[in-house]
């Protein structure tokens, strides 16, 4: 293990695991919340985000478990009832997809050294970056 | 307009008055304010106070700089400097002046400081003022405020409170 204490380390990955809950839950409103023919285009790219967020906070829930520890889930979130268009959904996606690859970044200068977590949060990285990427291009921003 | 929608004509929500404080409390504390330490000093989500900020750097109130540090606008600064004023104002009022525990009239100034007018903080603070300017009038107002006993004997032509029908002194004690 890096610096970090098995403790230390516990509330780390609990808070890349809330990023990612909170991130499908947001993903989960958008679906719902954009209205009109752009509904058709980003359909399945919030699909897709909220379906890969879920997976990401199950992996790190196992992380969690394999320390010999149970996730807590500490989240707060409020998504008002605006419709929304395509691009305003996306642009909200991107804010906290950027916010979670931070998260990452974050968690990758803690854990140096400890080779097998080390792996996993670069693995992480690389797909938040994906992700980031892939909707910065379909807003063309 | 009617009163109880005043609510949602406010600058700010309160959620929002918070973010904005822990950016002056970390830029004070450290000299920089990022995303994740506001996150870590709200107890929050980075996703969340992303979200939270974005309208507000989009309106002004925050600046963000090329290495995504985070500052309050002039126009941040004061309402935040404004929001503190109105907080330290009513723990004062409820603390010191009414006696409530400073733990709960830090509690409820806290509820109340970015919902308080200007037009009513000014005049709390020429009341505060007007007691602090004669320690001695002070003082014996004080003493007689503690030693009245307010108590309420629902008599309509006694009570103010029970005028209306309901016992505000039974009505605060459910």
């Amino acid at each position: 293990m890096g610096s970090l204490s098995r403790d230390e380390l516990t509330l780390e990955l609990n808070r890349v695991f809330a990023e990612e809950v909170e991130a499908g839950t947001r993903y989960l409103h958008l679906l719902a919340a954009v209205r009109g023919m752009d509904r058709l285009v980003v359909e399945r790219v919030l699909r897709e985000g909220f379906r890969e967020t879920i997976e990401h906070a199950e992996t790190i829930a196992q992380k969690i478990r394999s320390l010999g520890r149970v996730p807590t889930l500490d989240i707060q979130v409020r998504c008002p009832a605006n419709p929304m268009t395509g691009r305003e959904a996306l642009r909200q996606a991107l804010v906290f997809e950027e916010a979670a690859l931070e998260g990452y970044r974050d968690l990758l200068r803690k854990v140096e050294g400890d080779v097998p977590l080390e792996e996993f949060v670069r693995t992480q990285i690389a797909v938040e970056s994906e992700h980031v990427a892939q909707l910065k291009e379909l807003l063309a921003e | 307009m009617e009163v109880w929608k005043e609510f949602d004509q406010n600058v700010i929500t309160h959620s929002a008055a918070h973010h904005l404080m822990a950016i002056d409390d970390l830029v004070q504390r450290l000299g920089y304010a990022r995303v994740s330490d506001i996150a870590r000093a709200l107890s929050i989500t980075r996703g969340s106070v992303s979200i939270s900020l974005a309208p507000h750097i989009k309106c002004g109130l925050i600046v963000q700089d090329e290495n995504k540090h985070l500052r309050l606008s002039e126009q941040g600064q004061a309402l935040v400097d404004s929001i503190k004023a109105k907080r330290d104002l009513m723990r004062t009022l409820f603390a010191d002046v009414l006696g409530v525990d400073p733990e709960q009239a830090e509690i409820d100034a806290c509820k109340m400081e970015h919902l308080l007018s200007n037009e009513t903080a000014r005049r709390l603070m020429a009341f505060l003022r007007f007691l602090d300017a004669d320690s001695t009038r002070r003082r014996r107002l004080l003493q007689e405020w503690r030693a009245f006993d307010a108590g309420c004997n629902h008599d309509p032509s006694d009570c103010p409170s029970c005028s209306g029908g309901v016992c505000v002194a039974d009505a605060l004690t459910q």
